[in-house]
């Protein structure tokens, strides 16, 4: 089976990249072991959101301040402006639009109630601006009966630090009470498949209504929009102006945007194999000719270039053992610490050394084996070393962004 | 060393491998449309610590799963949930199963007996009197229509019209063509025989075939599945002596003998299974290497969907009947949402998942009259039952389309015959 470039892993990084090469009418495929950490999104992409511990207001200008290892560094402030214009238009070409900018974060609630730098968010969710006020003064605060998955309390706390008037209702339909049958399955995903007909929506709107008295907004834990227009149709049929709050994951928002990019992909002419994980590779000369996954077994999968997307510890796109951080796939060079000891450190709070290792890679990301750049392979997203998505808030950012450098780098622009 | 213990440290069906992320909760068509069922996470992994200390935590509830493997496809732990699930049943589910699951369970068994009388039966099968007799004293429910019976067994087909000519071929595979072929649709065996034949490959069929047994499976006659697992290696292992390949044209028969039968079953089949695979993946290969050609009728011309069967993504393979199918010219392929039809063999036939059998399957029959096409195209003949009786859509097996679209004469001639 021949491709001319074959992405393995099938997260926001693999995908931004799969979608800009069919786009360029080339022929790809993506292999992915299974569903991606964009299933944790809670509706906003992060250019950068922190350095040095302090928030990002102008993401461009405070790029020059991250170290040199950094992604971005290898892309610099004018490329980055480029690519981040470039990867809102894919996410609305994908039918997912969304406000922000990379020249001004903005603020999302995080489903702690912690206010958030952001870059990028849905439509449809809360996105305040920032370090200005807030554009309403009382909200309600919608409340789901026996839903666990929204720290209400939380929420209202970080709401009311900003200044804000919160009232909480609670509500309940029909539809989500029947879900409550299964407290294991009272998740954000399963409640908008409940409120994905139109009845159900109508129950929703209609309570939502009846708690919406005197105040300027109201907003919602995000559990709906899951795949259809449920969302619009609601924010149609309520009084005021309803936004969305992050819930905990597996979040509507992200399991969306997986969705709508694999379909956009897909509807480009780009193969998905869902479900398979790419095993090994066998080398012609230094460069890669092809790559085995489980499923296919000894039909291998060749191709001109080949992108690792796979993901940091928790996708498997890195790995540990008690002597060794390893990239499982091709054993290529990896940028982190030799001693165990150094990896982590005891306080979990303090930023962790291990969420900055990853796969070394040369100024325009190709990777490297013993020492030596591959020609035909390069790597994308949180399988790259240098950046610590915790602390910076730039995981979603450096995805998106190598995702689409790479496509061009490939496509040679 | 250090690799070595981190890697043996996993139980036989991994469910200390879940990272609780629940990404499977949101993929199992099940608990989409029914709250009774707790989902993957909690049936699966989760439950599975519980009844391990207790088999009193074993839940009933259980039962509702496809076990379509949706969920392990989404998982990216690589967790076993389906199987763990299946296991469960296995281990705790002692109840004899009623009369109406063993009926449903032994598909060759009733086949041989109604293709006997295969006119009577698909009339009486049909007749509403005797449907609401079925759904009533049998809990089989009333709105299915039953795969009619074919008159003649493909099996005697095949010694009457087709056994002498396959020696005369040079190079040779054995066929497993499973239950429905034999019964119920004797035209996709002789579908296959014609396209291999076409391409150089004489068809041989295995000394003794079973069914494959994932309705015994399902319906919780686990002993008679393992015996007849056993029997379909052994034959197997005898073709792949003589150096053929074993084909399928079913994608569920095909998973469950590869995978099932090592991981619930615990037949081992490790040296079969590299041998034994769907004749699209074949087929596939050897026109990807350049060792044979197809070539297709100048005047055919179609407009198909292709819905990719549970099992068929469980293994990974869609790809294989979608790219054949993308080689014929004249059709143009629609490619639907990957998505569970709802039927799950003999799960959508009982009366109390009638409900949620159809609920499933309802976001793909829209996509199917959405696509306006002439026929579905799939790997599953389970899928076939749900989507021609709820869309009335007829669907055929990739198989059958290559067949039809294939120009016999050229193809033979492209591969010097
Ligand atoms: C728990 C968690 C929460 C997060 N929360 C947020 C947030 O709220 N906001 C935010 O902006 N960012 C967040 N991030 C970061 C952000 O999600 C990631 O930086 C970004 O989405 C990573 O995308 P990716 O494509 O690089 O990798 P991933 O999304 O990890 O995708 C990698 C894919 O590759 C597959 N894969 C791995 N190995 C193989 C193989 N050998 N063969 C085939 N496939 C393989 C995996 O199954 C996976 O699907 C979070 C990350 C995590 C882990
Ligand atoms: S998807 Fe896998 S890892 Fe996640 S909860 Fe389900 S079984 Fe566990
Ligand atoms: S096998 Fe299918 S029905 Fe069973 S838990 Fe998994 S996704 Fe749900
Ligand atoms: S899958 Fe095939 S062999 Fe198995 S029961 Fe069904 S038809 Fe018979």
């Amino acid at each position: 089976m021949r491709y001319d470039t074959v992405i393995m892993g099938g997260g926001l990084s693999g995908l931004m990249c799969g979608i800009a090469l069919c786009k360029a009418g080339q022929r790809v495929a993506i292999v992915t072991s299974g569903q991606s950490s964009l299933h944790f999104n809670g509706g906003s992409l992060e250019l950068l959101g922190y350095v040095d511990g302090q928030p990002v207001t102008h993401p461009l200008e405070s790029i020059n301040q991250l170290p040199a290892g950094h992604p971005y560094q290898k892309l610099g402030a004018e490329r980055i402006a480029a690519l981040a214009h470039e990867a809102a238009l894919v996410l609305a070409d994908a039918g997912l639009h969304t406000t922000g900018n990379a020249n001004e974060n903005h603020c999302r609630i995080s489903p702690m109630g912690v206010m958030l730098p952001a870059w990028l968010t849905l439509e449809g969710y809360v996105a305040l601006p920032m370090g200005k006020d807030c554009p309403w003064r009382r909200v309600l605060m919608v409340n789901v009966e026996g839903y666990l998955d929204f720290p209400v309390d939380f929420v209202v706390s970080g709401l009311r630090k900003q200044g804000l008037d919160v009232v909480v209702a609670d509500v309940v339909t029909d539809e989500l009470e029947q879900r409550r049958h299964t407290p294991s399955e009272m998740r954000a995903t399963q409640l908008a498949k409940v409120l994905s007909t139109r009845v159900a929506t109508e129950h929703l709107a209609d309570a939502i209504n009846v708690a919406a008295v005197d105040v300027d907004a109201i907003l919602l834990p995000a559990i709906i929009g899951l795949t259809d227009d449920s969302l619009e149709r609601l924010r149609q049929l309520v009084k005021l102006p309803l936004h969305l709050v992050a819930t905990l994951p597996p979040s509507v928002a992200g399991t969306r945007m997986q969705a709508q990019l694999r379909h956009y992909f897909q509807m480009l002419g780009g193969t998905y194999l869902l479900g398979d994980t790419v095993t090994c590779a066998s080398f012609n000369g230094d460069a890669v000719a092809s790559v085995e996954t489980e499923k296919l077994g000894d039909m291998p999968l060749r191709a001109t270039h080949f992108v690792l997307a796979t993901g940091s510890f928790m996708s498997k796109g890195l790995a540990a053992n008690f002597e060794r951080v390893y990239e499982p796939v091709m054993n290529l060079d990896v940028d982190a610490d030799g001693s165990r000891s150094e990896w982590t450190r005891y306080d979990v709070l303090e930023p962790q050394p291990y969420m900055t290792y990853g796969v070394a890679t040369t100024a325009d990301f190709h990777v490297v084996k013993g020492g030596k750049p591959v020609p035909n392979v390069f790597a994308i997203g949180s399988v790259l070393s240098g950046h610590d998505a915790v602390k910076n808030h730039d995981g979603t950012g450096v995805s998106a962004l190598t995702g689409l450098a790479v496509a061009h780098n490939i496509l040679g622009k | 060393m250090a690799e070595e213990m981190q890697l043996t440290n996993t139980s036989a069906n991994n469910f200390e491998q879940c990272l609780k992320c629940s990404i499977c909760t949101v993929y199992c068509p099940v608990s989409a449309v029914n709250t009774a069922y707790p989902g993957p996470k909690q049936a699966g992994p989760d439950g599975e610590r519980y009844r391990l200390k207790d088999p009193d935590f074993y839940q009933e509830t259980l039962k509702l799963c496809l076990n379509c493997k949706r969920c392990e496809v989404a998982c990216p732990s690589g967790v076993r949930i389906g199987d763990i699930i299946q296991q469960a049943r296995m281990n705790h589910f002692t109840h004899r199963p009623k009369l109406r699951d063993v009926m449903l369970a032994n598909t060759d068994f009733v086949g041989s007996m109604v293709t006997l009388v295969a006119p009577i039966t698909n009339f009486t099968l049909g007749l509403k009197p005797v449907k609401v007799v079925m759904d009533a004293a049998l809990a089989i429910d009333k709105h299915r229509t039953f795969p009619a019976y074919s008159g003649t067994k493909f099996e005697r087909w095949y010694k009457k019209h087709a056994a002498a000519e396959q020696d005369t071929f040079a190079k040779h595979v054995s066929y497993f063509h499973g239950c429905y072929v034999n019964y119920n649709f004797p035209k996709l065996g002789q579908d296959l025989v014609k396209l291999m034949n076409a391409v150089g490959y004489g068809v041989r069929l295995l000394e003794k075939e079973k069914c494959c047994g994932v309705a015994l499976m399902s319906n919780g006659l686990y002993k008679q599945a393992r015996r007849q697992g056993e029997t379909n290696m052994a034959s197997m292992r005898l073709a792949i002596e003589r150096g053929e390949e074993v084909l399928t044209t079913s994608s569920t028969c095909t998973f469950t003998m590869r995978d099932e039968y090592a991981h619930l079953l615990g037949i081992a089949n490790d040296d079969v299974r590299a041998h034994l695979t769907l004749a699209t993946r074949f087929l596939y290969r050897l026109i990807d290497e350049g060792s044979v050609q197809l070539a297709f009728r100048p005047d055919y011309k179609r407009r198909l969907a292709y819905h990719t069967a549970c099992h068929m993504q469980r293994m990974g393979w869609a790809i294989y009947s979608i790219e054949l199918l993308r080689m014929i010219p004249g059709l143009e392929l629609d490619v639907l949402e990957s998505q569970c039809c709802g039927i799950a063999g003999t799960y959508g036939f009982k009366k109390e998942n009638y409900a949620t059998s159809q609920a499933i399957g309802e976001s793909l029959f829209q996509s199917i009259a959405d696509a306006n096409v002439e026929a579905v195209v799939t790997d599953c003949e389970t899928c076939k039952w749900q989507i021609e009786m709820s869309t009335g859509v007829p669907v055929e097996n990739p198989i059958s389309v290559l067949a039809d679209a294939l120009d016999v004469e050229k193809t033979k001639k492209l591969n010097g015959l």
